[in-house]
């Protein structure tokens, strides 16, 4: 077992090494224009000799700053609207009918009518960032609230459990797994609108860096470099949230 | 039948009411007709839209029909390519292996952080758009059709071979048909990633279709008109993944779990 | 006691099944008169329930025995405070019920226990109304545990163990409550036959030991025969009273014991009849 994981890892790594070699050797043999499309270790070499670490890691900061600053608070509204939609009727014939009509408009659709409102600086980011998160997790802990098995609820009934303790215990509880996959949902949608964001209005934050970077002629490969470092951060911030929600749900549910 | 009646007077009797707050809040002065355009203002331009158009001469179906255009260029050249890919890739295991680090963080790269790149090689016009809108469908749909194959129920293989099935054979009538639900669900995934990425790939360097519609009505403070433009987006949207879930029933009618299938 | 009116009663002075006995018991559940009917949404409502009445002692082990649209389950539920009758009324200890939480424990047919918490914290959340801290109610589950059988399970979730084993939680997790009244629908029902000829075993020598009023519904006249003291017959469409056994046979019952096959046959008819 753990010698074929390895070999799937070799595998992973061959692959890699291939695809890195070829665009590499595609660039050094004048395949691609190197101008306009320079290989890794030149994109990577003009950008430690342009950027200094402490210019990534300060827009790395912004960035981070504002995809969880709004990631969080549209978690949390999310989830309180979703699960109070989903368990009191009223609030939920209220709730619904906007969330269904609002949900079909991409968080980026959003971005004029947020400067309208909140204008050119960071509330704007937030607020449509905020959205990126929000109805993913609205909508999943609706649809779990919704169908939780009532046989759970029942028992839970015959124990004398009602009202909110009802919903903390038990309902909410057997949501968490639909919930925890909005959630990462959620996490993916604010990061790609967090990059929109950055890139239409912002001065500071990865996206904003590498679109200075075009609008000012400058170097192609520390665009490359800003890319990847873009998606290097999702990435890994994605992993840590899937292995905190194997740890939240996988726990009882198997994962 | 009596529930679903009783949500619909609700949500009328909601919207109703938003809109007849919003314009007395305006009508008294309490809230700016810049922000929050009172209903009155949005059916103006709902006429002005449609007949001589925002910036003017264009219509706001040349708008969608723009945005709808520019979306299917970029979609279908990306299920072209991932389809037959992944059909490969999740057949064979080594390749399979070899390519899942570069799916995965190919997926991982934001879209949009390509845009300046992309604006680079291939300058501010269509093909941009294209390319961004089928990069973004193409690692969606990729990564569904290797998986829809890969994790086909074993059950079905070995039921296949117990008949004599093997190889290609085993493949078309077993394997393949059994990938379709999830194939089907990449697709509609890939049209809702290419119709996140058209909005924000048209606010950059164009003044056609709808993400140009409601940022360039903003710069004009017509907030009415990117209202609009954002129910019209809603709308699109809206209609089409149900159309194509509508096709999915049609052309599947024996799967069932779509809904389970997330990822 | 017009419950004790049967149509077993021409069978009683011969017949290993006697006239249910005069009740030496006092009365811990009372059902009078209790009737039931679904609403439908075109036409007439379905009737499931009709004018049940029953009276159950304190410490016995009653089964309800029918087909399937018999309405038994109807009839816990009802018992249990979980449904409604549309008429009539169920008193434990004298005190008609309003609701669930009265003292009545149940045990599903699906286990029902709830996936996120381990088989100690299911069984110690059964304990929630005894007035004991964290520590006593996990004291108080893992003797409960030891008394199923499973205080080696006690860290394991319930997907990790096997269906008997999950039942034998639930009825720990009910046993938590200090229950007067176990209420159990076709809590074997899912089970293989060897598990749940093991279970029955078990469920009586839990019996022996926590002496409860218990109401078992099961399909099974066996599992019926094996259990009870006393049988009652549910006729289906709508649910009423057919029969009521009671059953004097020394525990433990053979199944090959000529009397245990008579009473089989007995029931039997009652329920194709």
């Amino acid at each position: 077992m753990t010698s074929r994981r390895r070999d799937d890892v070799l595998l992973g790594l061959a692959g890699v090494a291939i695809a890195v070699g070829t665009w590499e050797l595609s660039a050094r043999t004048g395949l691609i224009d190197p101008r306009v499309f320079p290989g890794p270790v030149m994109a990577i070499a003009t950008a430690a000799e342009r950027l200094s670490p402490g210019t990534i890691a300060d827009n790395m900061g912004w960035s981070l700053y504002r995809v969880f600053s709004g990631f969080v608070l549209g978690t949390l509204a999310g989830t309180a609207i979703g699960v109070a939609a989903g368990w009191y009727r009223w609030f939920g014939l209220l709730a619904r009918p906007l969330i269904e009509l609002l949900r079909p408009i991409p968080p980026l659709a959003w971005i004029p009518l947020a400067i309208i409102w909140f204008g050119l600086g960071e509330p704007s980011k937030f607020f449509i960032i905020f959205l990126g998160a929000f109805f993913p997790v609205v909508t999943a802990a609706y649809h779990g609230i919704s169908t939780v098995d009532p046989m759970l609820i029942r028992a839970a009934q015959t124990y004398g459990l009602k009202g909110v303790p009802l919903l903390v215990r038990v309902a909410i509880p057997a949501a968490s797994p639909d919930l925890a996959t909005g959630i990462r949902i959620a996490w993916g949608l604010s990061f790609g609108v967090l990059v929109a964001a950055e890139l239409i209005a912002a001065d500071r934050g990865l996206g904003a860096m590498i679109m200075r970077e075009r609008n000012t002629g400058g170097s192609v490969g520390i665009i490359i470099v800003g890319i990847l470092l873009i998606g290097l951060l999702n990435l890994l911030t994605d992993a840590a949230i899937a292995a905190a929600i194997r740890r939240w749900v996988g726990r009882w549910r198997g994962a | 039948m009596k529930r679903q009646l009783i949500q619909l007077a609700v949500a009328l009797a909601l919207i109703a009411a938003i809109l007849a707050g919003l314009e007395v809040g305006v009508r008294s002065g309490f809230l700016k007709a810049y922000q929050f355009p009172p209903a009155s203002r949005i059916a103006r331009g709902f006429v002005e839209i449609t007949t001589t158009g925002f910036p003017t001469g264009i219509s706001i179906w040349s708008h969608t029909l723009t945005t709808i255009v520019r979306i299917l260029e970029g979609y279908i050249g990306a299920l072209v390519l991932a389809i037959p890919l992944g059909l490969l890739i999740g057949a064979v295991g080594v390749l399979d292996k070899m390519t899942a680090p570069i799916v995965v963080f190919c997926r991982s790269i934001a879209t949009l952080s390509l845009l300046p790149l992309v604006i680079v090689w291939f300058g501010a016009g269509e093909l941009t758009k294209a390319v961004l809108i089928g990069y973004g469908c193409f690692w969606t749909m990729l990564s569904n059709v290797i998986a829809g194959v890969k994790y086909v129920d074993p059950v079905l293989v070995r039921a296949g071979r117990s008949f004599g099935l093997s190889g290609t054979e085993l493949y078309r009538t077993v394997v393949f048909p059994a990938a379709l639900p999830r194939i089907f669900a990449g697709a509609r995934m890939a049209l809702g990633v290419g119709f996140m990425v058209i909005v924000g790939a048209e606010m950059i360097g164009t003044i056609e279709g709808l993400g140009a519609l409601i940022m360039e009505a903003r710069s004009f403070y017509r907030s009415e008109i990117t209202i609009i433009g954002m129910l019209v987006i809603g709308v699109l949207g809206f209609v089409i993944s149900s159309g194509l879930a509508a096709a999915e029933r049609i052309m599947l009618p024996w799967s069932t779990d779509l809904e389970g299938i997330r990822r | 006691m017009g419950a004790r009116e049967t149509t077993a009663a021409d069978d009683a002075a011969t017949g290993p099944a006697e006239r249910a006995p005069a009740r030496a018991a006092a009365p811990i559940i009372e059902i009078s008169h209790v009737s039931k009917t679904f609403e439908a949404r075109h036409g007439d409502g379905l009737e499931v329930l009709r004018d049940i009445d029953l009276v159950i002692g304190e410490k016995e082990f009653v089964s309800l025995v029918g087909r399937s649209g018999c309405g038994k389950t109807t009839l816990l539920n009802i018992i249990a405070g979980l449904e409604a009758a549309s008429s009539g009324e169920v008193r434990i200890s004298g005190r008609p019920v309003r609701g669930p939480g009265q003292g009545q424990g149940v045990v599903f047919q699906q286990h029902a226990l709830f996936p996120w918490l381990t088989a100690l914290d299911n069984v110690a959340f059964g304990a929630r109304n005894q007035n004991l801290d964290k520590a006593g109610k996990r004291d108080r589950a893992r003797e409960l545990l030891r008394l199923v059988g499973l205080e080696d399970a006690a860290a394991k979730y319930p997907r990790e163990l096997s269906g008997g084993m999950q039942q034998r939680v639930a009825i720990a997790r009910a046993l938590a409550l200090d229950p007067e009244i176990l209420l159990m629908d076709e809590p074997f029902g899912a089970l293989d036959e060897m598990t749940r000829l093991e279970l029955q075993q078990e469920l009586l020598r839990i019996w022996a030991v926590r002496r409860k009023t218990v109401v078992f519904v099961t399909h099974s006249i066996e599992e019926a025969l094996v259990l009870s003291d006393r049988v009652v017959l549910l006729a289906a469409h709508p649910g009423r009273v057919s029969r009521d056994l009671a059953v004097t046979l020394a525990r433990p019952r053979s199944r090959t014991d000529p009397r245990f096959a008579a009473l089989h046959e007995e029931i039997w008819e009652g329920l194709s009849s």
